[in-house]
């Protein structure tokens, strides 16, 4: 019996360390931040709006199918009121969770005007994504978005603009492009 | 067929008491940590009663506590605990922090029944507003599509 708990505790031990977690850091940049927003669409959130989605109407319905599969979505955005004012060692932090080969980095832009952005794939079997993380940090603005869940490449492009969720241009998924 | 009537008259008044715990716990919170009084709004319950009728932005009802003289030192940790206590059995949705404007806003949501409700407190230099609205369906999930924007659109 102990040794069933034991697996158990660990299994979930596990999960819990999988989920990416926002660094207390973040709180301090809040803190400094001319202005930050922090959306959080939770499990029970996204249940609650899913509920209410008919599965009658063909755009809910899609909807209704998208976020079946997430758990969560996160994001925290800060506008400073100058440069300097959080470090990279701010932004390292967060992503020091991001490790493969869990965790596999799809698009980085870097510009020398100091606009980087990254997009991060959690590995999942077969077309589908175990989870995605966008970090785009401009001089004076940094945005994190956490997508936690299952959600394919066509729903995740579909996702942006929604839900606090910047637009995102990926490729379609091969399947979807030999039918277009 | 009397305890039956009861029975639904309980329930309903139930519903209706649950519906508000979450506004009244946090006008209380904000009248304790602040040590001041809502302000009276004269003909509240026309204003209500005209929402309830006209449904503007899919709105079906609200509770408004205005707060004045507030003194808000800017403890945005503070504000935090005050909100996560009061707002025990929502889903927070939105937090903004402007320090350019001196504004805190916070929006939670939860289910009423067949439709949903949206508590909203926004915190000024001097100034608080505590708000919670009966949303139809179609306006929690425009919300829902652009939380930041609604966040900013009750913070401005």
């Amino acid at each position: 019996m102990r040794i069933a708990i034991a697996f158990v505790a660990a299994m979930l031990t596990s999960a819990w360390a999988q989920e990416i977690k926002m660094p207390p850091a973040f709180d301090k940049l809040a803190a400094k931040a001319e202005e930050s927003v922090d959306v959080t669409l939770d499990s029970n959130m996204l249940q609650l709006a899913g509920k209410f989605l008919s599965d009658k109407d063909a755009d809910q319905a899609k909807a209704k199918k998208i976020i079946s599969g997430l758990k969560g979505i996160y994001v925290r955005s800060f506008e400073f009121a100058k440069e300097g004012e959080y470090s990279a060692a701010d932004v390292d932090a967060f992503r020091a969770q991001l490790q493969a080969p869990t965790w596999s980095r799809i698009v980085g832009v870097t510009s020398k005007h100091g606009e980087n952005n990254e997009v991060y794939f959690r590995t999942s079997a077969g077309s589908q994504i175990g989870g995605v993380v966008i970090i785009a940090a401009e001089p004076k603005e940094l945005t994190i978005v956490c997508l936690s869940g299952t959600i394919s490449v066509d729903d995740l492009a579909d996702l942006g603009g929604q839900f606090g969720i910047p637009e995102v241009v990926l490729p379609k998924s091969k399947a979807k492009g030999k039918e277009e | 067929m009397s305890t039956r009537l009861l029975a639904v008259f309980l329930a309903a008044s139930a519903a209706a008491f649950g519906a508000d715990r979450e506004f009244d716990r946090l006008v209380k919170a904000v009248e304790s940590r602040f040590g001041v009084q809502r302000t009276h709004i004269p003909l509240m319950g026309v204003a209500n009663f005209f929402v309830k009728v006209a449904r503007p932005e899919g709105a079906t009802g609200f509770k408004l506590a205005v707060f004045e003289d507030l003194r808000f030192d800017g403890d945005g940790a503070a504000l935090d605990r005050i909100m996560a206590d009061a707002s025990e059995g929502l889903h927070p949705l939105v937090r903004v922090r402007s320090r350019r404007d001196h504004e805190w806003t916070y929006i939670y949501t939860g289910e009423a029944g067949k439709s949903a409700k949206m508590l909203i407190a926004t915190f000024e230099r001097n100034e608080a507003t505590v708000i919670e609205v009966q949303l139809s369906i179609d306006a929690l999930l425009r919300s829902l599509g652009d939380p930041a924007r609604t966040g900013k659109m009750f913070a401005k």
